[in-house]
């Protein structure tokens, strides 16, 4: 298998998430388990026997929404909504909503309204993180989700299956922090937006079979052949909660950019923090989400976000910092100005964009992210 | 339309002016007088600022105030033009606002020497103050409530204790003193003397005709949200059940001729207040009951102070789960007998407007009775629609109308 071959079957898994899990359901007689990014522990839902799938790759139609949902909520949130209320999440066995913001706690309540699946569970996330209670609490929390998949499945979760479900998901984001890596620091024929779209396929397929992939991939791309790769010249950092549309992406690259690091729920916020394999694993699962990158979603008091970006775009050799603004977003939205400020002192040029699940608009985007990256002295092909 | 003018003035009205005089006046002393200002959220646990000798200040109120004197747009487009969108939370837009303004329409917001949030009410609150915190550089503690389900559950109930004392381990390191157990107590005794009256006054919207109702507890409501835990707000409550018995002694109701009552979700339209009451009025219409003036129905356990200031902090209405809202919602229309309902999709409040379409289904299938859904904005008039709402409204009430016409006020 070459690259493009490779590249291809990621991103049918990536547009036709739907239909893939669907068909996995039939050929397995499996579950699927549905989540909405990026902090619920999949370890605990893949080890419970379902497939986990995140709900974000399933395009809805936004107005589909309306009748339930505020235009003024996220397009993420209503691009969901949407999607279930069309129907097109009704392979689904069941949903877990992690409580990230007002929007993602009060989701579940409505889509329950509109699609009940068989298993609903709100997970509830302590958003200080710092204290000594954040754990307590986070070990109880994860106890009573771990219980309620139990229920469901009618089979325990054992602990030795936990950290088999742990390894393998440990090993999926060293893969793809590896191929982040190739990506950013050597001539690669993969596009930043190949990268990204490899993520998301990743949170949907079966992750035995992503990790297998990936393997192959990595391989091909090590032999190194590095004909027809564009390589781009400016290092881009990008910042939000969520990236959409991906599209977005081939706008940087249109321009010569490439992006080289990220603190996103569909990227490297995906990617980074690895689980103990040994001890409680409950514990480990705790550890981990106390300990992952700042965003706006949690206190900052452990780690604060401005410092960890500027860092992180020093340590990148970042050209310039795109922060990328799902419109409505509010925790993001309520940093932007601060985290600016942080660049300018930085001595980083920074520019927020507004973007948006369902991909309209994307004309204004384009000449927005072009203008950005001209200023940062980028070329282009057009 | 009728005027409100005709509408005999509340005598405690002036007690009320003085209060608030003297609350914002203490908020200036307090500085010089080296007692930390805390800033703290509307549903928080101010007991125990209290009880550590400290200022409570409610930046929600300065916002509200903001709103009410239609200056929302004034000080949020201060805020917008640094890169705050005008879809964050009015409140935290004023006080953004404010804080990036070298002009203070309003006279400036009270300066925190620390910032107490708990997420109760919202995650809105708690990006605000973390930002407010790194522009006045003041500590920031969050106080977190993870959302509650239908049952309370041990879960959230322990871990919020546990935040609890925290907490007080957080003030103690910053005042340098112990913290006085018995002086809690003694403010929990007030906060549930003054929590007491107050619910006992919103009962008495239930009368037919009622001397009181929903916009009376608008106007009623700031010694209980800003002075609960104090003498101050006890003797406020005291006076007011006096004059309320007084009116109702003499026959005189909050509006001429009530012929219906009506539930009303969540928070007012603050710059619209009295357009909206009249509006209801000229319609026999009095608004009498909302979950956002019950919200104040705490009853503390002198015997187990911190256990029981996190069971009626984390287990409030805004912290709790669709189902529960909606149940609660039924329970308060039918204590009241309302003959419709009129929730308020607020831009601001995505907490309190996201569900609301599908609430409204909920209510209107549980009861038959006319409910409306109506979009804008509690602060900013930018999201304001005289003409829209009014669309809405207008056949709303019609419909409320003929139901009358067919039977008196509403049994569900
Ligand atoms: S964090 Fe932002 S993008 Fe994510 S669900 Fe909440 S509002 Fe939407
Ligand atoms: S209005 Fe809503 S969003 Fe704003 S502070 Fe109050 S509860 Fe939070």
């Amino acid at each position: 298998m070459d690259v493009r071959e490779s590249i291809n079957i990621f991103e049918r898994a990536a547009t036709a998430s739907a239909e893939e899990a669907d068909q996995w359901k039939k050929e397995n007689n499996g579950k699927v388990m549905g989540f909405m990014l990026t902090d619920v522990p999949e370890e605990l839902l893949h080890a419970a026997g379902f497939l986990p799938f995140a709900v974000n790759s399933v395009a809805g139609r936004l107005e589909c929404a309306d009748a339930h949902l505020q235009a003024w909520a996220c397009s993420y949130s209503r691009n969901c909504l949407a999607a279930a209320a069309q129907g097109k999440l009704s392979f689904l066995d069941g949903l877990v909503i992690p409580h990230t913001c007002d929007t993602m706690r009060m989701l579940m309540g409505v889509w329950e309204q509109i699609q009940p699946l068989p298993f609903m569970k709100n997970y509830r996330l302590p958003r200080q993180v710092a204290r000594p209670s954040a754990g307590i609490y986070l070990h109880g929390e994860l106890q009573r989700l771990k219980g309620a998949l139990e229920n469901f499945r009618g089979q325990q979760i054992k602990d030795d299956a936990l950290r088999e479900s742990i390894a393998l998901y440990n090993s999926n984001r060293s893969l793809l922090r590896h191929l982040y890596r190739l990506h950013e620091s050597t001539l690669s024929p993969l596009s930043s937006k190949d990268l990204f779209t490899i993520i998301k396929a990743a949170m949907v397929m079966p992750r035995e079979k992503v990790n297998l992939l990936l393997k192959q991939l990595l391989a091909c791309l090590e032999e190194g052949n590095t004909e027809n790769c564009r390589r781009g010249d400016i290092r881009l950092l990008i910042s939000g909660t969520l990236l959409e549309p991906l599209q977005l992406l081939d706008f940087i690259s249109e321009k010569g950019g490439i992006v080289v690091a990220d603190d996103l729920q569909n990227g490297s916020r995906y990617l980074v923090a690895d689980v103990a394999e040994s001890g409680d694993p409950l514990e480990a699962l705790a550890e981990r989400q106390l300990t992952r990158i700042p965003t706006a979603l949690y206190e900052p008091q452990k780690q604060n976000r401005m410092e960890y970006l500027a860092n992180l775009a020093r340590e990148q050799r970042a050209d310039g910092v795109l922060f990328v603004h799902l419109k409505f977003c509010e925790p993001e939205n309520y940093d932007y100005y601060d985290n600016v400020k942080a660049m300018e002192k930085a001595g980083i040029p920074a520019m927020a964009v507004e973007s948006s699940f369902g991909g309209v608009h994307t004309g204004q985007l384009q000449t927005r992210v072009h203008a950005f990256m001209e200023m940062l002295g980028g070329e282009g092909t057009d | 339309m009728r005027e409100l003018t005709e509408i005999i003035p509340w005598q405690t009205a002036n007690l009320m002016k003085r209060l608030m005089a003297d609350y914002y006046k203490q908020g200036a002393e307090a500085k010089e007088k080296g007692i930390p200002v805390a800033w703290v959220t509307a549903v928080f646990p101010v007991e125990i600022i209290y009880a550590a000798g400290m200022f409570p200040f409610y930046p929600e109120n300065f916002g509200a105030v903001a709103a009410a004197r239609k200056m929302a747009h004034t000080l949020s487009s201060v805020a917008e033009a640094k890169g705050y969108a005008h879809d964050l939370c009015a409140y935290a837009r004023c006080g953004l606002g404010d804080a990036h303004s070298k002009e203070h329409p309003l006279g400036e917001i009270v300066r925190p020497d620390l910032l107490l949030c708990c997420n109760t009410q919202c995650g809105s609150l708690s990006k605000w103050f973390e930002v407010a915190g790194r522009f006045y550089q003041a500590p920031y503690f969050l106080l977190d409530a993870p959302q509650v389900g239908m049952e309370p559950e041990a879960l959230c109930k322990q871990y919020f204790t546990a935040q609890l004392q925290e907490l007080i381990a957080f003030l103690e390191g910053y005042t340098g003193n112990k913290f006085d157990y018995d002086r809690l107590r003694e403010v929990i005794g007030y906060a549930n003397e003054a929590c007491r009256l107050w619910n006992e006054i919103l009962e008495a919207a239930a009368l037919k005709p009622a001397p009181f109702g929903f916009f009376d507890a608008c106007y009623h409501m700031a010694p209980i949200v800003t002075m609960r835990g104090t003498p101050q707000a006890v003797e406020y409550y005291r006076t007011l059940q006096h004059e309320l018995e007084d009116r109702i002694a003499k026959n005189i109701f909050a509006i001429k001729d009530e012929r219906y009552k009506l539930y009303f979700d969540h928070i007012p339209l603050w710059p619209k207040l009295r357009w909206f009451s009249e509006l209801c009025a000229s319609h026999n219409a009095l608004v009498v009951v909302s979950q956002y003036t019950h919200s104040w129905a705490y009853q503390f356990d002198l015997d187990q102070p911190l256990e029981s200031l996190a069971e009626n902090y984390t287990e409030e209405f805004v912290n709790r789960v669709f189902d529960y809202r909606a149940q609660r919602m039924l329970k308060l229309m039918r204590q009241y007998d309302v003959s419709g309902f009129i929730l308020f999709s607020n831009r601001s409040c995505k907490p309190n407007a996201f569900g609301l379409y599908d609430t409204k289904n909920f209510l209107s299938n549980k009861t038959g009775l006319p409910g409306v859904v109506f979009e804008a904005d509690m602060s900013d008039l930018r999201f304001f629609s005289e003409a829209q709402v009014l669309a809405k409204l207008e056949p709303f009430f019609e419909q409320i109308e003929s139901n009358q016409r067919r039977g008196g006020y509403a049994s569900i």
